[in-house]
């Protein structure tokens, strides 16, 4: 679905689309810096810009048919910036920047730019040293993008510790009382997560290069990681498999790696909590499709069923940890952790689609099902990230508004704000996915898909049937009890209602028409399915 | 292929200074043309302290270390020859390399001397004496010749950590003195074993030698194990400068009591010329032996890292804090030398592991440098000893200071936008391809573990509130020196390929 004049705009940009979209927030933050008060204005103005671009890049993406044999894997805009040689060996060993989106990469670059021009707006609360604070938020822009744009090992490596310190910062030094302890959980946890990645990383870097002669960090092109790994033995794929998984589940998360979540997400301020279960949480579950099903397809397929187990324990934990909470907001960060849960169980899913050979009939269905379910998995990221900024927004305004966020402390909110009350109430739905909701489709996806191949993952229906009552049970007690007279409640101003109900719309339209994401995904979707088959 | 784009710089300057290179060439002794600036440094050293007795010879040592420097690029040694004195000294890529460290972290160790003692003789002359040494270390290619550097350097260190301000100083050098005497005279030991085996002090000499009494390691095993007792004695002595199992104790003492330029030139300077000669005798003289000593190396590096980290992570005074971090760091930088495998065996991992390990250097001179004149310029101006409270609300009280030492720590910690984030990935990526994989992961981790203390400083200086919100007044070219550093951090994150390219080039070829 290429549109031409986003695409001749894309192409009038200096540095080329993805260069600039990244360069553009960082000379902005370095700006905001000294701008003091007027850092919000041009946040605003810059996010928005890049929100525009996404938009246009998402316009611009073919999408398609990708070849099998198409040696960049249908990679668009493609981009390298050398940063250094290293003369070892036959051949250069090239540090670089390869810059890249297909339909899955637009996808995740819109999003994050669309929860980030939201949280730019859901900062209005912030008040202390503004300038830093927006500097530090358009950095992380940068980060963010970069991730989902990076195609080799070390750049999308660069970008993906690059976004912890800017949210460092965030938590640390905006958020609330224990937030500096929380902040250096977050960096640590993740820290490591990555570390182990990065030792695989060196080991495919190491391996290929002494199978094929050419030591490369590129995943795209004719000696790129993708179109050379799948040659490796079985169990050294599986090695790598688990190490990528220790990355991204850190990230997504999964249990048991999911600790510093509810830390990092209660103690941040909102605009924070917003970002991270807006977009942190996506990188994990855009690595566990990136960097697993696409780049180690045959690994994954091995390790299909322990994923899957894993994350319908994962969900149903978090499920039943969330319905303990007493802080709003706490119970939002452990609803995170259970939809993230269906994106790793679609990705098992899928994987195990890769498993089969295409060329046998007898499998037909199956492959179908395992389409189904990857095409659920993105489409779950996007309306989860979505869905949970709203969500993040009204817990960080019950501060605001009642005083406080302990469930048990707030009575009668429909009463006393229904401004509030409604669209906490419409999010809350979307939450526990009503159909209507964006939330609805992406878990009918992933569970239609993935009951064909694992019967009994309908278990993980259970979870929806916690979630349902866990959230229904908060809004019970928050929104349709009876007033407390002695407790004030204010309703929410206009201005702070800008932001979720901004957020609402595409909860809503994609509830309705969710084809406005899987229209592009479903190329990539076929290619990760079908593209790698023995 | 290879850019080396200061090459043009170089260019330059030579063409300006010919006129003047053709007429030292004829007055200089052929010999002395590649000694020329450690000469030069010894007579300016001289000199400041003469002069010292009436004026500030700052002034004097500054100008001594920029002749140093442009002589440095005058005189070609691609051009004229790199042997010196018999060739006991030689100027080749590796040792140029180490001499611009010691050169740069000269420069910035003086501009931090304007803060406090640079005014005196003595200190200026000790100083210089030591930077002459230094630069002959990493130039000498025999034994006794890098002995006699090796004190040249060492002695005038002592004095200067016992000039540090209060009654600790002289503790911290004795302390340092003791251990550098023992470490002297393991050093000793070694080189009389290796001359008694091979009949030669001469690296290049010993090398073919070893070689041989390898080959017929079943007929004289002897011979081969007084040649490993002489690289484990070798390891233990230059190992006591670089600060590494089992010579560190002295480093947290003396480089937070001795005055912090002091400490910054022992942290930037003079570790590296232990690194440095440590490496030449590696993989020059001991390249056969590698997979002997390559086991100690592992040990040596991981032990190093564990003991810096956890130490580092207890401290509440911040130059102890960054002294142990330093002791890590230079783990970090053992498993570059680790990696150098024998290059007759596997050529890529040799050149990667040496090359990572120059790089690693430089980066790491230009960190700690900084980071030491920073803390040092903040406890002159709050007279106290800086710990952790001390740094609480920085980011009110001095905010350039607080930036600066922000991307110090991470780039310390190894994140991108700073050079850190390259110089560790190159040291890690070379284990790997070494084979080594379970050893980049112990650094990893290591390195994890070290975000407990840098975070911390983030953390103090950022996210809490000072006990007083009077703003701190900072001296500008100390300063200078550090903001500097942090240019340099951050350009050579975007432009790697500056100082990556001279690393590859000036690894040794055996």
């Amino acid at each position: 679905m290429q549109v031409d004049f986003a695409l001749n705009i894309l192409n009038s940009l200096p540095f080329g689309p993805l260069a600039f979209m990244l360069i553009l927030p960082l000379v902005a933050g370095l700006v905001a810096y000294f701008a003091g008060k007027g850092a919000r204005v041009i946040t605003l103005l810059v996010t928005g810009i890049e929100l525009v671009l996404s938009l246009l890049l998402v316009l611009a993406v073919d999408t398609s048919e990708i070849l099998a044999t198409d040696s960049v894997a249908g990679m668009q805009f493609v981009d390298y910036f050398v940063m250094g040689t290293i003369p070892v060996g036959a051949t250069d060993t090239v540090f670089q920047f390869i810059l890249g989106v297909d339909g899955l990469s637009a996808i995740m670059i819109l999003l994050s730019n669309l929860v980030v021009f939201v949280a730019a707006i859901s900062s209005n609360h912030i008040n202390k040293s503004e300038g830093f604070y927006y500097a530090l938020f358009m950095l992380l822009q940068t980060g963010l993008m970069g991730v989902f744009m990076s195609m080799d090992l070390i750049g999308f490596f660069i970008f993906w510790e690059l976004v912890l310190i800017p949210m460092f910062f965030i938590i640390g030094r905006w958020g609330e009382e224990g937030s500096q302890h929380a902040a250096v959980k977050f960096f640590i946890y993740t820290h490591l997560g990555s570390a182990v990645m990065l030792v695989a990383f060196f080991m495919m870097y190491l391996i290929v290069g002494d199978a094929t002669g050419t030591y490369t960090f590129a995943l795209i092109g004719a000696d790129g990681l993708r179109n050379t790994l799948p040659n490796l033995a079985p169990i050294v794929q599986i090695g790598l498999a688990l190490a990528i998984f220790m990355g991204a589940g850190v990230k997504l998360p999964v249990w048991p790696l999911h600790n510093w979540l509810p830390w990092a997400h209660v103690k941040a301020p909102t605009p924070g909590s917003v970002i991270l279960a807006g977009i942190l949480l996506k990188m994990g579950g855009y690595t566990f499709i990136r960097l697993g099903l696409w780049l180690l397809p045959s690994a994954f397929a091995r390790l299909s069923i322990v994923f899957a187990a894993l994350a319908i324990f994962t969900c149903i934990y978090a499920a039943f940890t969330a319905m303990a909470q007493t802080d709003l907001k706490s119970l939002v960060a452990y609803t995170s952790i259970n939809h993230m849960s269906w994106v790793l169980l679609g990705v098992a899913v899928a994987a195990f689609g890769i498993g089969l050979d295409p060329l046998n009939p007898a499998n037909t269905g199956a492959i179908n099902a395992a389409n189904l379910a990857l095409q659920g998995s993105i489409f779950m990221m996007f309306s989860h990230g979505t869905i949970i900024s709203v969500m993040f927004i009204m817990a960080g305004q019950l501060k605001y508004s009642a005083g406080t966020r302990e469930i048990p402390d707030i009575k009668g909110l429909m009463n006393k704000a229904p401004r509030l009350s409604a669209i906490l109430i419409l999010a809350s739905f979307a939450a526990f996915g009503l159909p209507g909701f964006s939330g609805f489709i992406a878990e009918a996806l992933i569970i239609f898909g993935s009951v064909v191949i694992y019967l009994w993952s309908a278990i993980i229906t259970f979870g929806i049937f916690i979630t349902v009552g866990y959230i229904l049970w908060m809004l019970n007690r928050i929104v349709f009890s009876d007033p407390d007279p002695e407790k004030e409640v204010s309703d929410a101003s206009w201005n702070d209602l800008i932001a979720p109900i901004l957020m609402m719309i595409p909860v809503i339209l994609l509830g309705v028409w969710p084809d406005l994401v899987l229209d592009f995904t479903q190329a990539v979707a076929t290619f990760i399915i079908g593209g790698v088959a023995p | 292929m290879m850019l080396l784009q200061l090459g043009q710089i170089a260019d330059i300057i030579r063409g300006i200074l010919s006129p003047i290179t053709n007429f030292l060439l004829t007055i200089v002794p052929p010999g002395w043309i590649m000694s020329l600036p450690a000469l030069t440094l010894i007579f300016f050293a001289i000199l400041a302290l003469a002069v010292g007795l009436k004026y500030n010879p700052l002034g004097l040592s500054f100008i001594g270390l920029i002749l140093a420097g442009l002589e440095m690029v005058m005189f070609d040694p691609a051009v004229l020859g790199a042997e010196s004195f018999g060739g006991q000294f030689v100027r080749d890529p590796m040792a140029d390399f180490f001499i611009y460290i010691i050169l740069i972290v000269g420069f910035l160790v003086l501009m931090s001397s304007t803060l406090y003692g640079g005014d005196k003789g003595p200190y200026n002359f000790m100083l210089l004496i030591s930077f002459a040494g230094a630069i002959w270390v990493v130039m000498a290619t025999n034994l006794v010749g890098l002995f006699l550097a090796w004190e040249l350097m060492s002695t005038p260190t002592y004095i200067l950590v016992a000039l540090g301000p209060g009654r600790k100083a002289i503790d911290g050098a004795t302390k340092y003195f003791v251990m550098g005497l023992l470490a002297t005279m393991l050093m000793v030991f070694g080189i009389a074993l290796v001359y008694g085996v091979t009949g030669s002090t001469d690296l290049v000499v010993v090398a073919s030698v070893v070689e041989g009494i390898w080959g017929m390691f079943a007929t004289t095993p002897n011979a081969a194990y007084t040649i490993l007792l002489a690289v484990v004695l070798f390891i233990a002595s230059f190992g006591f400068k670089v600060g590494v199992f089992p010579g560190w104790q002295w480093v947290p003492d003396a480089y937070a009591s001795a005055d912090g330029s002091v400490t910054a030139y022992l942290a930037g300077g003079s570790k590296k010329t232990g690194v440095g000669a440590l490496m030449r005798i590696l993989v020059i003289g001991f390249v056969v032996a590698q997979t002997q000593w390559v086991f100690l190396i592992v040990v040596v590096a991981i032990l190093t890292m564990i003991i810096g980290n956890v130490l580092a992570l207890a401290q509440k005074d911040i130059m102890r804090m960054l002294a142990y971090s330093s002791i890590a760091m230079m783990g970090y930088l053992f498993i570059g030398i680790a990696s150098a495998m024998d290059p007759a065996v596997n050529s890529v991992a040799y050149n990667l592991g040496v090359g990572a390990a120059l790089f690693h250097a430089f980066t790491h001179a230009l960190m700690k440098t900084a980071a030491f004149i920073l803390v040092w310029v903040l406890s002159v101006r709050l007279a106290k000893r800086i710990t952790y409270d001390d740094l609480a609300g920085l980011s009110k009280r001095a905010p350039l200071a607080a930036g600066l030492f922000a991307i110090l720590m991470l780039s310390l910690a190894g994140m991108p936008l700073t050079v850190g984030f390259w110089s560790k990935l190159v040291l890690f990526q070379s284990a790997v391809v070494a084979g080594m994989w379970w050893l980049a992961l112990i650094g990893l981790l290591n390195s994890v573990f070290s975000l407990g203390y840098y975070l911390r400083v983030l953390r103090y200086t950022y996210m809490m509130d000072a006990p007083d919100d009077s703003r701190i007044k900072l001296p500008a070219i100390p300063m200078a020196a550090v903001v500097i550093c942090v240019i340099a951090v951050i350009a050579l994150f975007l432009f790697p390929s500056i100082i990556l390219d001279y690393a590859f080039a000036a690894v040794p070829v055996p």
